[in-house]
């Protein structure tokens, strides 16, 4: 019975992706997931109590006042996402419009350089605002306010001058017609433009440089100062564009009705900034979207024409209206504030795993895991001088190096190890480093991805980012655990991505869930391409090239096993498990003078470990109930090196069960008889002396990789 | 060192003299005290609103509901008292729903943590629609018979001066008091300067927020029953008008910043005799009210960019989100 | 058409059936044709808002004349946002009703969706205020001979007098203000000696309409006249005149819609000297009959177009206490 219950969770968790739910939630766009829904509601709401009311021919009559509201709304968002606000919008639509109809009826332009003259005179508008506000600092708010009464009152003086002239005389032509009621495929001509600048800005916002500087501003405009971006043009061009989109929808509004009457654009701005804030545009910049703004328009517009068409009264239209902004913008900030804790809370999806009773590790005679004393009495180097050095390499002149946590790469000279230098400075934690032919150090930087130094200690980016792939939901183009590499004879470096789940700071996190997050991805510096070439794997971590040049070994941490995969000859693309059910978490994987491989065991598994990882619902409560310190984590504070043949069969092991002068082992690199330990969360590197038995004490891994120098 | 510089409030205040001066010299009939208590009691009602305001502001807050607690609460009134309903009755009535629309604002803003400018933006919004709706029939509501007694409040004189500005004046020593006399006051200044230090300090923020928007709400009642009183009547279509930004602008012209903490009574006082100087000179002049817009405009601007050119922002003080 | 053919049937009906000597229960030509072509029809209602006591008085016209004859009305309320109006009318467009009752904003906004309407087969009555688009009917004020009328009472006021008169407007882009002002205008140009010192918008606002009335009258303390625009409006004008104890010698011309407490009552307490009175339930009681006659007569938009101007009614002391000269708006 409990067999067959774990059969079933072990095919629930095969089936079923719990961890989407969390990627779903972090995305940047669930930030609208609640003015959709109001959007939604409002939609099904009206539409219950109007029927018949969204037919086509209605809701092209709404799109069509939407194709023009929606400018406004649009270029009131970009203002105050950039951090200012402005409430001319009103007075310009009125003005710009009056100019429009003065130039097609009065003057009976023709409609192509009215269109354009009214447009720059929107421009112009916006820019007497982005003047005084972007280069004089004036505050946006007053300073609108401001303009706002002096543009209503130009406007006003104007008509009284022109409203019966333009009254009087009807243009006559085909395109103006059509800008005020034509249609395309049925949907107003408006709309259509609408849709493609809505999108052209939404391009802007998202993907251009322009965009970003215009978010960092409204982010922090003091950050977006000290960082060089031209915040006085860029808020002061904002201002332009939301006159000039103002006018657009000016244009659109006099093509259709013809109208010079006192009220027109009057709280126009009222309307606009509730349609943004119902689209959860966060006054004070920084925050919004082209989306946020067009739902918010679609939620005020519904609202509006549907319960007019209900026939209700001004009153109940004003009082919807304004409780749905209340309960939207109170809803938006509760889910604004607590949306990260929802999504730690939901975010960690542990997974299915089954590990077999490990190995023994008793101490008997030909017991290959045998825990014994070896490395007790290891030599330290660099002691409170170098911290983390997750994984050690030696040259060819004997000078060791090491990352450190700081985001250097560290150097000590030989021949004595006793001074450090700083070699290069990468900026993220170095974690596996190997040299290629030329002499260049190549390193997979943890949250960086893969770096390479020079003999001269120039740092140069190979790549951050792989193909992304398309069940993902989280977009994992962009590298954030390059673990491990090596490299292969032509050049091309192969290293493993231990999860794409998680940052550096959290790789425990992604070891309780041991969920298939890991690959393995191959970058071909002749062609600057990079592939992914194994996924889903769990916590793919060493690697290291067989000598056949057509395959190499990788580690799988939370899986406890080392396999082997050919990426050329006859078995390309094959994957053979080497070794599983290791009694501990293996990391990097090295080669041995006598032509094995050197394994690191960063930590024991535990009977209470292994059935957790047997029980996922349980280890999910335990991650929603208990705080994360009280959290089941996996050992990793156990040094142990284990040699390994490619048969896989584990020839003797060393050990440090006290953890006095190593504690915590996650690579060892041989070098000319002796072999160098390094550990995440040390601080120091350890150095231990082969038995002559043992080692070639003449081996240069270099010298054995690429040849002598010539 | 002391190191003289010009603020915002004694740029405005030299526009003042410069304006009144130039009126006096050149418009006969400007510089009578007939026409300087005409001058006083047309922009009464528009200070009375500026007090509220800048009570808020100082706090750091800002209320665009204000011309609905103007008309709606005193429309009620008068309704009540018109419908047969007791005086006191109707009075209280009135009162209490401003006194709660206030509370509704400030519990917005307080707890659920609502900016300001869109919780009163809709709650404004929903006051008055409430009247339209459920409350009257028609947007006019006239003063009724039962209530003659109150009327004195915005027609009559006292002591030679009209009413309005004696309540005008009232309000403005309450104020004054209010925000430097009470530990209430003092606490809406460091609210108003930094409301984080404000509630780590011990101040009962969120309180003190509910009590800032009650206060501007029976502010406004008071200053909509004046002004029911002197016309005759409580047109509730005065919500649609743009009057809120005259409001903001008499308060923010004195020079209280919205950025809170800064400014007091005479801020306002001197905002409002700006703009009511100005108004009262262009009607004697029979300028057409667009242009009179129109210079208010170019006045205000002058002001508001003397002020950033005699006292510079830079990037490096700004405050963020301080618009 | 249809109609006669249906009488001329009846006709040869009533012929064939043999023995009709006797002229007893002979069957009335007209009602079911009238009922028939009201019967089901669909009207429309947009004012400028519900809130106005005009549009409540002509919406009660409407229901009482039309409902009994089974016509459905439906109501949009733009609140008096001239862009939501203009957005009622054209979605009532796609909604295709019979009749749409058009209270126009100003000139030239519903201008180009009242000819559209036209061309969509449906009737538009426009009421109170003309667009510049001609329909098939406009029920109302002839806003230029309600100039005349104020401006020659306020003339005959102010004889032997300063002459100077002041003008307070409500929205100067608002047409009728435009053609009340041409028809003030008119009758000023006969009498050269009256001065207008002050001509100003309040934009519908007592309270501003009261702030400029009380610098007038500082400002020109001999002032005889004043014309106001609207008497809701003009409560501030009144009360200004009556703080400054000037009742007697200023003449306070205005105009409305006649509803008791804004007009009879106003003037019975010596706030107004004049008020113009349009009936609103008079007008309320046009648009139905208009309605009902187009409707029952088969007209078809774009075949007629005319006028009813509303009868004016000059309030004043003398008959403002009569009986039906106000009429009083039910809660």
């Amino acid at each position: 019975m409990a067999h067959l219950n774990e059969t079933l969770t072990r095919i629930r968790y095969r089936i079923w992706p719990d961890h989407v739910v969390g990627e779903i939630l972090s995305k940047p766009w669930m930030e609208t997931a609640i003015p959709v829904l109001v959007l939604v509601a409002t939609f099904a709401i009206l539409s219950w109590l109007v029927p018949g009311f969204f037919t086509f021919a209605q809701l092209s009559i709404i799109a069509r006042e939407g194709g023009e509201l929606g400018f406004i709304v649009l270029g009131l968002s970009i203002v105050i996402m950039a951090g200012g606000v402005d409430l001319s919008v009103g007075s310009i639509f009125a003005v710009t419009n009056f100019i429009v109809l003065l130039l097609m009826h009065e003057y009976e332009w023709s409609a192509a350089p009215a269109v354009a003259v009214t447009i720059l005179a929107g421009m112009a508008l916006g820019a007497v605002n982005g003047i005084l506000i972007g280069y004089l600092r004036l505050r946006a708010f007053l300073t609108t306010l401001i303009t706002l009464i002096i543009f209503r009152a130009v406007y006003e003086i104007w008509t009284a001058d022109h409203a019966t002239a333009i009254a009087m005389s009807l243009p006559d032509s085909a395109t103006w017609d059509f800008l005020g009621i034509g249609l395309i495929r049925g949907i107003p001509v408006n709309v259509w433009l609408f849709a493609a600048v809505a999108l052209a800005c939404h391009v802007l916002l998202t993907r251009l440089r322009p965009g970003w500087h215009l978010m960092a501003i409204g982010g922090s405009r003091r950050a977006a100062y000290n960082a060089g971006i031209a915040v006085r043009r860029t808020i002061a061009l904002t201002y332009v564009a939301s006159g000039g989109l103002t006018a657009i929808a000016a244009i659109f509004f006099g093509a259709r009705l013809a109208s010079v009457g006192g009220n027109i654009g009057v709280g126009m701005e009222v309307t606009a900034l509730t349609a943004a804030v119902l689209g959860g545009i966060t006054l004070g910049g920084g925050r919004g979207s082209v989306t946020k703004a067009i739902v918010g328009l679609a939620i005020v517009l519904i609202i509006t024409n549907g319960m007019t068409a209900y026939s209700a009264s001004g009153g109940a239209i004003r009082m919807t209206l304004a409780a749905i902004l209340v309960a939207a913008a109170v809803i938006d900030i509760r889910w604004i504030k607590n949306r990260h804790r929802i999504i730690s809370s939901v975010y960690v999806s542990p997974d299915y795993l089954y590990l077999p009773p490990p190995p023994s590790c008793e101490a008997k005679p030909g017991n290959a895991w045998a825990v014994n004393d070896t490395l007790r009495g290891v030599d330290v180097i660099g002691l409170g001088e170098v911290e983390g050095p997750e994984d050690v390499i030696l040259d060819r002149n004997d000078n060791l190096y090491s990352g450190s946590r700081h985001g250097d790469i560290v150097r000590f000279l030989a021949p004595d190890y006793k001074r450090m230098e700083i070699f290069a400075h990468i900026g993220g934690q170095p974690l596996g480093l190997a040299f290629d032919r030329e002499d260049n150090l190549n390193v997979c930087v943890g949250g960086m991805g893969l770096y390479q130094v020079s003999p001269a200690g120039e740092v140069r980016k190979l790549t951050d980012e792989t193909n992304r792939s398309w069940t993902s939901v989280n977009d994992d183009s962009r590298l954030r655990l390059a673990d491990d590499l090596d490299i292969a004879d032509d050049g091309r470096i192969f290293f493993s991505e231990a999860t794409r789940r998680y940052e550096m700071s959290e790789y425990a996190v992604d070891a309780l869930e041991s969920r298939p997050a890991g690959r393995i991805i191959c970058h071909d510096p002749r062609t600057g391409s990079t592939r992914t070439v194994i996924d889903r794997l769990r916590f793919p971590n060493g690697i290291s090239m067989c000598d056949d040049g057509q395959s190499f070994l990788f580690a799988q941490t939370s899986a406890a096993s080392v396999s082997r995969y050919w990426f050329d000859g006859p078995k390309k693309g094959r994957i053979e498990v080497l070794i599983d059910n290791l009694p501990g978490y293996p990391d990097n994987i090295n080669k041995a003078s006598d032509g094995n491989y050197w394994v690191a065991l960063v930590g024991m598994r535990g009977p209470a470990l292994d059935l957790a990882m047997r029980m996922p619902g349980f280890r999910k409560r335990m991650t929603q109930r208990l705080p994360f310190d009280e959290w089941m984590f996996p050992n990793i504070n156990n040094g142990c090196v284990f040699k390994i043949n490619l048969e896989g069969k584990v020839l003797y092991s060393l050990w440090d069960p006290q953890g006095i002068n190593h504690p915590m082992i996650t690579s060892m690199r041989e070098h000319k008889g002796w072999l160098y330990l390094g550990g995440l969360s040390n601080n120091r590197i350890g150095r231990y002396k082969l038995p002559e038995s043992e080692a070639d004490p003449a081996y240069v891994q270099y010298a054995r990789r690429w040849g002598l120098p010539t | 060192m002391h190191r003289f510089q010009l603020s915002q409030q004694m740029i405005v205040s030299v526009i003042f003299v410069l304006l009144f001066a130039g009126l006096s010299l050149l418009l006969p009939g400007f510089a009578n005290t007939e026409n300087l208590l005409t001058l006083l009691q047309n922009v009464a009602i528009l200070g009375i609103l500026g007090l509220g305001m800048a009570v808020i502001v100082i706090g750091r807050g800002v209320d665009l509901s204000m011309i609905a607690s103007l008309a709606i609460p005193v429309a009620l009134t008068l309704q009540l008292a018109d419908a047969g309903h007791s005086t006191a009755l109707a009075i209280i009535a009135g009162l209490a729903l401003s006194a709660l629309f206030g509370a509704a604002n400030g519990w917005l803003i307080a707890y659920a943590e609502v900016p300001p400018l869109f919780v009163t933006l809709a709650s404004g919004l929903f006051l008055a629609g409430l009247g339209q709706a459920f409350l009257f029939s028609t947007e006019a509501v006239v003063w009724p018979e039962p209530l003659q007694f109150l009327s004195a409040i915005g027609r009559g004189r006292l002591a030679g001066i009209p009413n309005s500005i004696w309540i005008f004046a009232l309000v403005a020593v309450a104020v004054h008091a209010f925000l430097s006399r009470l530990t209430a006051g003092v606490f809406t200044y460091s609210m108003g300067d930094n409301p984080m230090a404000a509630r780590l300090a011990g101040i009962p923020v969120r309180i003190m927020v509910i009590v800032q928007y009650v206060s501007s709400a029976l502010i406004a009642t008071l200053a909509g029953f004046v002004m029911a009183a002197s016309v005759g009547s409580m047109s509730t279509r005065i919500y649609n008008s743009t009057w809120i930004y005259d409001v903001i602008l008499v308060v923010v012209l004195g020079g209280i910043g919205l950025s809170g903490g800064r400014g007091s009574v005479t801020n306002v006082l001197i905002g409002t005799l700006l703009i009511g100087t100005l108004l009262n000179g262009l009607t004697i002049l029979d300028v057409s009210f667009p242009v009179q817009n129109l210079i208010k405009g170019f006045v205000l601007l002058a002001a508001i960019m003397a002020d950033t050119v005699l006292n510079p922002r830079n990037e490096e003080t700004a405050q963020q989100g301080d618009i | 058409m249809r109609n006669s053919l249906r009488i001329l049937a009846m006709g040869v009906a009533l012929l064939a059936l043999p023995g009709v000597t006797v002229a007893k229960g002979i069957k009335e030509p007209l009602r079911d044709g009238y009922y028939q072509a009201l019967k089901g029809k669909k009207v429309a209602f947009l004012p400028g808002a519900m809130a106005m006591d005009l549009a409540i008085g002509w919406l009660a016209g409407l229901k009482s004349e039309l409902e009994p004859q089974g016509v459905e009305i439906v109501v949009r309320d733009p609140n008096f946002n001239i862009q939501a109006g203009a957005q009622a009318l054209t979605q009532l467009i796609a909604e295709k009703p019979d009749v749409i009752v058009v209270h126009n904003p100003d000139v030239t906004t519903y201008a180009k969706l009242i000819k559209q309407a036209e061309a969509n087969g449906i009737l538009i009555v426009q009421i109170n205020m003309a667009s510049l688009q001609k329909s098939t009917a406009y029920v109302g004020v002839d806003w230029v001979e309600m100039g005349a009328v104020q401006a020659r009472h306020v003339v005959e006021a102010c004889k032997g007098k300063s002459g100077k008169i002041a003008i307070v407007q409500g929205d100067l882009t608002a047409a009728a203000s435009a053609y009340t002002m041409s028809g003030i205008e008119s009758v000023l140009a006969e009498n050269p000696d009256i001065k207008v010192v002050s001509n100003q918008s309040a934009s519908w606002q007592s309270d501003k309409a009261k702030s400029i009335t009380q610098t007038v009258l500082k400002q020109n303390p001999d002032l005889c006249g004043i014309i106001g625009f609207w008497d809701n409006m003009d409560r501030g004008t009144a009360a200004a005149v009556d703080e400054a104890g000037l009742s007697d010698q200023v003449y306070v011309a205005t105009s409305g819609g006649g509803e008791t407490k804004a007009a009879c009552d106003m003037v019975k307490s010596g706030a107004y000297d004049l008020n113009v009175v349009y009936s609103v339930p008079n007008q309320g009681a046009n648009l139905a009959s208009t309605i009902k006659y187009l409707l029952s007569a088969g007209v078809k938009p774009g075949e007629i177009s005319g006028q009813m101007y509303t009868t004016l009614t000059p309030v004043t002391a003398a008959n403002a206490g009569d009986e039906g000269i106000c009429w009083t708006m039910k809660q």
